[in-house]
């Protein structure tokens, strides 16, 4: 059944394949724009022209001819509700609260129509004239305003250091103090984002493909002014989200004030073109990395300064010098994050939002270290490899990163690499070997999980989490098959409803670590309550000691061999069905954190907050062919060797950081969402020319899950893996770069044009 | 005028039904009717663009060779254009009273998907090249799915199960085979020698009876809009919002899918898609096989023409330069009157073509090269597959016996605002011995020939090196050195 499944090593789980793999495969699976909903009217967003400056005049008469037009909202249409509140929304522009155009394709109306080609139509039709100021676009235009973003947002609180920086770096015989640059970059998930907004009565019901169906059900009613038991949230199945649906925009609760209004559900699906300003993206980021190391490889300072742009009114904040000032054995740290204010849509979270460019910037400057020290690149890392984070001087509850290296050069056959710039040579192709970390931190929040175990050993787990692609629907479902003994086959999990149990926001990469604590919490329950109950007093398994007992095949085994059907051991409770409701926190959670889940607003634990620094590893390292005539860059081979504590499911696992490999290939040579210096505006707002990985992009590509036991970083043992693989990818492609042309290429996305020479 | 009887509806089958629609408007995609109209929401929107494949969906249409099947992108394939075909979605792949077609059993198998938001497409893609090729090698498969994009699997995966489909069982319980004699028998059925004729005013598209039929609406109505495969005037209207009434749909015309050679001449019909031209140009001439493989994906190539592609005169349009670098002619036709030109005179200036109202581009003449000469043609883009291009070049070159430079034709895509010939360069080197001295001396004539423009693509000056390199990598060929620039990532690997 599990053809090309990883066989699972040390620690591993079972490699099963996906629950939801035959819904997807026959059409079945129903994203929320797939949903039926009765006498539903379609909206279409009508967008600002201009990036800064009022919105003087709408025309619309036109668009109300149309045939089927119901409505159209504007600014003084949310009159009665809130604006937005940047945290659990995306932004705090509240862009129909106002006249103010903070940013280019902002929502400056929503058209309502019978069909959704009238509603298109007459979206067409509207026009508006706008007061323009002249806007700033971003890093190097005139209008920015710089802020610290040390205390800027409740996720950085301060700039870490270590040390005397000044004195070490300037003592050190060998250094390096270099720029990079990370771009604007756009998720694009396949799925185009939608909202449908329902009314039955004062009940509202939002469809909508989201991250975080309790917190979007919190702000929204706050937003509309109502009791948060009236609105519910419901996602089944989202295609594809990378940090794009986490946040809640604007638009859900526009449609939901339109729906109410027109007396009728409204659905709305933006256009990819109107995506890239009204939803998130990542901020383009600059770096200054200063690296002083001894002669023998050991890094005595490490300067990390960070720029990143980020909207007029709000402090988003990428922040990763919180992971690359804790990644080796730096004598001493410095690091500085300003934000660059801009008249910009608000960037937000996109897979490993602060690894991603930050490490990019580090592991670049550490292979420019290496050619500095002429050490090899993974004997360098290998030299400066911590027994403590320099920051707090904590230990790390697990590390592996020596060991991911070491699996992955034999794969990779890195002992073949010729160290010489420009040494290895194929026909016309120029050929380079480079390698980068990737890092990511585990994170965990409260969560809360209903688990029923039927007497016939059917199970059923109810979870507000939600299925972007990841597998945690199948996970779960496999810890709890594991926790009760039962086929996974008879697990059903319910998922990506704000009715459902609350479970945090699903994102850092908690979601398996949080929702799997509080599925076997719950599942613990009810096997206490089994256990108790078999060993009672004239009970099948009278005697028995609990601790010793285990669930297994549908069956209740004590530690001395004597077994119990799950039905009899029903019987003796005279029930058919057990329900446990689990509420499960992490530990060092604050007395308010259950309170905060339920208020869709989850603490976050686990990362560097604990007693120890609980990060995941791995190694990347990539063989790259730059043609000499043409500069075309290929990418035959890429091997990634990862440890993450327990691995739940190799299939799923292997499946996540195959794929963030390939966004970090995407990352290295293609991903960029230009911007026009002179409007700020985004130019290629399409497929077509926001170019994602295709398949034949790719060639060969290994991930190895490299064994690795922690007890310490979650009850589970489990380390968040959604967001490790794309980290180091950019970084290596740079470094093989180099390797081939003795080309330092340090912004990103390496184009053809960095390699003329 | 044309004697055609008049029908007021469209027709086609729908997977186990057929459907009249009456009630159509000219610019209606198949993907929005699928999904608003039917309420068949198992095809998914990803783009509207072309770009994703999550609307893949396969279309049947009977061809001189019987019933073929194949690939398109729903949102830009327009409702009118289906008359007389078998539209077949991914509700229709499992087989009937069955369980799951060997496709869906090896992408679960597989993990081939994630999120899942684009599996519908893939499975629909895979699906129509199992039905060509049950054993398809990876290059197959590959160009089977260049235009299909995932966003969270990294596509190995899909690969994998790709491979893997026939030990899944041969399909004898495949719905398309089951149903095919009954399905050729309704679409014979459906085909009435018609001209259809929905909508009145502005508001109207024609599916014309045959090519003289089109020829007279169109001289009737001369500023119909022309669509053929609909891979550039779809996205006039997804993305741009243009008012395409009146249409006149033209992909479905015998008369102008014909694809012959003669006299060393192959003539292309301006209807023929990549997909039917691509057997006889590849085996006569490889480097435009190797080059239509790299335009668009599967599906576009299914569905775009060689014809639209030289009427849309976009200057990043592949088959221009490769075509005028081998001396193609284009026959236009007015009603019954034809002219035939040399295809670089077609091209004006940017958005212009030599088309004069009514007239409509009706087939192009390529020259197959002489065996002593040598062609080649060359395009560069920053991602492999499914790619706009960011410069082409074209080169065609005929050596007297001497070792002198006897005629020699260098065409460009991506360097002006047409495509266009490098006649500077063309005049340096001719006449002169082909060595690696006439090469580099030519090299300053693109300046006289060019002055590229910078974008998102390509900047200027990497377009003025690549375009330089490129005469230099068709001399190094020449000498025998170097391989083919186009190799394949295998080739690469
Ligand atoms: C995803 C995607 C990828 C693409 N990739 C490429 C690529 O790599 N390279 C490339 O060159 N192109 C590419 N294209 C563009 C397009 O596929 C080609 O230009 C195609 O050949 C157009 O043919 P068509 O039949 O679809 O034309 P249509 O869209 O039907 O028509 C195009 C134009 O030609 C006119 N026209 C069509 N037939 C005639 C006729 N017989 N007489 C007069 N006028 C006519 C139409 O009125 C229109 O102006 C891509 C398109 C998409 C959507
Ligand atoms: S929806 Fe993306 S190709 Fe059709
Ligand atoms: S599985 Fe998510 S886009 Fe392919």
């Amino acid at each position: 059944m599990s053809k090309e499944a990883p066989a699972p090593r040390e620690n591993m789980g079972a490699p099963v394949p996906r629950f939801d793999a035959r819904l997807k495969v026959t059409g079945g699976a129903t994203y929320p724009a797939d949903i039926p909903v009765a006498d539903l009217a379609y909206g279409v967003l009508v967008t600002s022209l201009v990036a800064r400056g009022s919105l003087a005049q709408l025309h619309t008469d036109k668009a109300a001819t149309v045939p089927g037009f119901l409505g159209l909202f504007r600014h003084g249409d949310m009159a009665g509700t809130q604006p937005p509140k940047f945290g659990v929304a995306a932004s705090s522009i509240g862009p129909l609260h106002g006249d103010r155009i903070f940013h280019d394709g902002q929502i400056i109306a929503l058209v309502v129509a019978e069909t959704y080609e009238a509603a298109m139509e007459a979206a067409s039709l509207v026009t508006a004239e706008y007061d323009e100021e002249r806007p700033s676009a971003g890093f190097d235009t005139q209008g920015t305003e710089t802020t610290p973003g040390a205390g800027a947002s409740p996720l950085f609180g301060e700039d870490v250091h270590a040390g005397d920086f000044d004195a070490a770096y300037a003592a050190a015989p060998v250094k390096i103090d270099e720029h990079y640059s990370t771009p604007t970059q756009h998720h694009n998930p396949i799925e185009l984002f939608s909202t449908t907004a329902a009314w039955r009565g004062d009940q509202l019901t939002i469809y909508e493909p989201t991250q975080n169906v309790t917190g979007w059900k919190t702000e929204l009613s706050r937003q509309l002014g109502i009791d948060p038991n009236r609105v519910r949230v419901i996602s089944p199945y989202v295609g594809g989200a990378f940090g794009s649906k986490g946040p809640m925009t604007a638009r859900t609760a526009i449609v939901a004030v339109a729906a109410r209004r027109l007396g009728r559900p409204v659905r709305c699906v933006v256009t990819r073109m109107q995506a890239y300003g009204t939803q998130t993206y990542r901020a383009e980021t600059r770096h200054r990395v200063r690296i002083g190391a001894e002669r023998g490889g050991h890094i005595t300072a490490f300067g990390h300064e960070g720029w990143e742009v980020t909207s007029r009114p709000d402090a988003y904040v990428v922040g990763g010098t919180i992971a690359t000032g804790r990644l080796y054995a730096y004598g001493s740290v410095a690091t500085h994050v300003d934000l660059v204010h801009a008249d910009r849509n608000t960037p937000g979270y996109m897979r490993s939002p602060p690894e991603t460019p930050y490490v990019y910037a580090l592991e670049n400057a550490m292979d420019e270290m290496a050619v500095a020290l002429a050490m090899d690149p993974i004997e360098f890392r290998r030299v400066n490899e911590p027994t403590r984070e320099p920051i707090g001087g904590k230990p790390f509850s697990s590390r592996s990163l020596l060991a991911c290296y070491d699996e992955a050069s034999k794969a990779f056959g890195w002992s073949d690499r010729e160290s010489a710039v420009g040494s290895m040579r194929d026909g016309d192709w120029m050929i380079g070997m480079g390698c980068a970390t990737a890092v990511y931190p585990t994170n965990i929040a409260p969560c809360a999980a209903r688990v029923q175990l039927m007497a016939d050993g059917h199970a059923r787990v109810q979870c507000g989490c939600h299925e972007i692609g990841t597998g945690i629907r199948t996970v779960a479902g496999q810890m709890a098959a594991e926790r009760l003994g039962v086929e996974l086959t008879k697990v059903s999990v319910e998922m990506g409803d704000s009715a459902l149990p609350p479970a945090p926001v699903s994102g850092g990469s908690n979601s398996t670590a949080s929702v799997c604590s509080a599925v076997m919490k719950a599942c613990d329950a009810i096997r206490n309550r089994l256990f108790l109950a078999v060993s009672g007093e004239g009970a099948p398994l009278a005697g028995a000691a609990n601790s010793g007992m285990s669930l297994g095949n549908g069956q209740v085994i004590a530690a001395d061999g004597r077994t119990v059907t799950l039905a009899d051991a029903f019987a003796t409770l005279q029930t058919v069905l057990i329900e446990e409701y689990a509420e499960f926190t992490p530990k060092g959670a604050s007395p308010q954190a259950l309170k905060k889940l339920y208020a869709g607003q989850p603490e976050f634990r686990g990362g560097e907050r604990d007693d120890a620094v609980k990060y995941a590893f791995g190694a990347e390292l990539v063989e790259v062919r730059i043609h000499t005539l043409t500069r075309e860059i290929r990418i035959p081979r890429i091997v990634g060797a990862f440890a993450a504590g327990r691995i739940m499911n190799p299939r799923t696992a292997r499946s996540q950081l195959m794929g963030g490999m390939i966004w970090g290939i995407g990352s290295a040579l293609q991903e960029e969402t230009e911007v026009d210096p002179r409007n700020a505006r985004y130019v290629n707002k399409d497929l077509q020319d926001y170019l994602v990985p295709v398949n034949a992009d790719i060639g060969d590509v290994q991930v190895i899950l490299v064994p690795e036991t922690d007890p310490q970083v979650n009850p589970a043992g489990v380390k968040g893996l959604g967001e490790l693989g794309n980290v180091g990818t950019p970084a290596a492609v740079a470094s093989a770069v180099y390797h081939a042309t003795g080309i330092r290429v340090r912004d990103l996305p390496i184009r053809l044009d960095n390699l003329l020479t | 005028m044309s004697s055609a009887p008049i029908r007021n509806e469209i027709r086609f089958l729908l997977n186990g039904r057929e459907v009249t629609v009456r009630d159509v408007a000219p610019d209606a995609t198949l993907l929005d009717w699928l999904r608003l109209d039917r309420s068949m929401r198992g095809t998914k929107e990803g783009c509207a663009e072309g770009d994703c494949g999550a609307c893949t969906v396969l279309v049947g249409k009977l061809t001189a060779g019987g019933l073929v099947y194949e690939s398109v992108n729903a949102c830009i394939r327009f409702l009118g254009s289906l008359d007389g075909c078998h539209v077949v979605t991914i509700e229709h792949v499992q087989p009937v009273g069955g369980d799951l077609h060997p496709v869906q059993k090896a992408m679960i198998d597989f993990h081939g998907s994630q999120c899942g938001f684009c599996t519908p497409g893939f499975v629909m893609s895979l699906y129509g090249l199992w039905m060509k090729d049950a054993n398809p090698s990876d290059a197959t498969i590959e160009k089977a799915l260049q235009g299909n994009l995932c966003r969270c699997t990294g596509y190995e995966a899909i690969m994998r199960a790709a491979r893997a489909i026939s030990d899944y069982g041969k399909g004898a319980s495949d719905p398309l085979a089951v149903e095919r004699a009954a399905v050729i028998e309704k679409l014979t059925k459906l085909r009435d020698g018609a001209r259809v004729e929905v909508g009145s005013g502005k508001a109207r598209l024609v599916v014309p009876a045959d090519v003289d039929d089109f020829a007279a609406v169109l001289e009737a109505e001369p500023k119909a809009t022309i669509v053929a495969g609909s891979t550039d005037v779809g996205l006039w209207v997804t993305k741009h919002m243009r008012d395409i009434s009146p249409v006149v749909f033209i992909g479905h015309l015998e008369g102008l899918r014909r694809i012959s050679e003669k006299d060393g001449v192959i003539t292309i019909g301006a209807g023929v898609t990549y997909t039917e031209a691509f057997d006889l140009l590849s085996q006569r001439i490889p480097a435009l096989g190797e080059l239509i493989n790299r335009i668009g994906g599967e599906q576009v190539r299914n569905m775009g023409t060689i014809g639209g592609n030289i009427a849309n005169g976009s200057p990043i349009g592949d088959t221009p330069p490769p075509f005028i670098a081998l001396g193609a002619t284009l026959t236009l036709r007015k009603g019954a009157e034809r002219r035939t030109i040399p295809l670089e005179e077609f091209f004006i200036a940017y958005g212009k073509q030599d088309r004069q109202p009514g007239e409509f581009v009706e087939a192009v003449h390529v020259p197959v090269p002489a065996k002593d000469s040598r062609f080649a043609v060359y395009k560069i883009s920053k991602r492999r597959d499914e790619d706009i291009t960011a410069a082409l070049g074209a080169f065609h070159l005929t050596l007297a016996a001497d070792g002198t430079v006897a005629q020699i034709r260098i065409a460009y895509g991506g360097m002006a605002a047409t495509p266009k010939r490098a006649a500077a360069v063309e005049a340096v080197l001719t006449g002169k011995p082909w060595t690696e001295v006439t090469v580099e001396a030519a090299l300053e004539a693109y300046a006289q020939d060019f002055t590229p423009l910078t974008d998102m693509r390509a900047s200027a000056e990497y377009r003025m090196l690549a375009a330089r390199n490129l005469l230099r990598r068709f001399f190094a060929e020449t000498q025998g050195g170097s391989e083919p620039i186009q190799v394949s990532r295998h080739q690469a690997a």
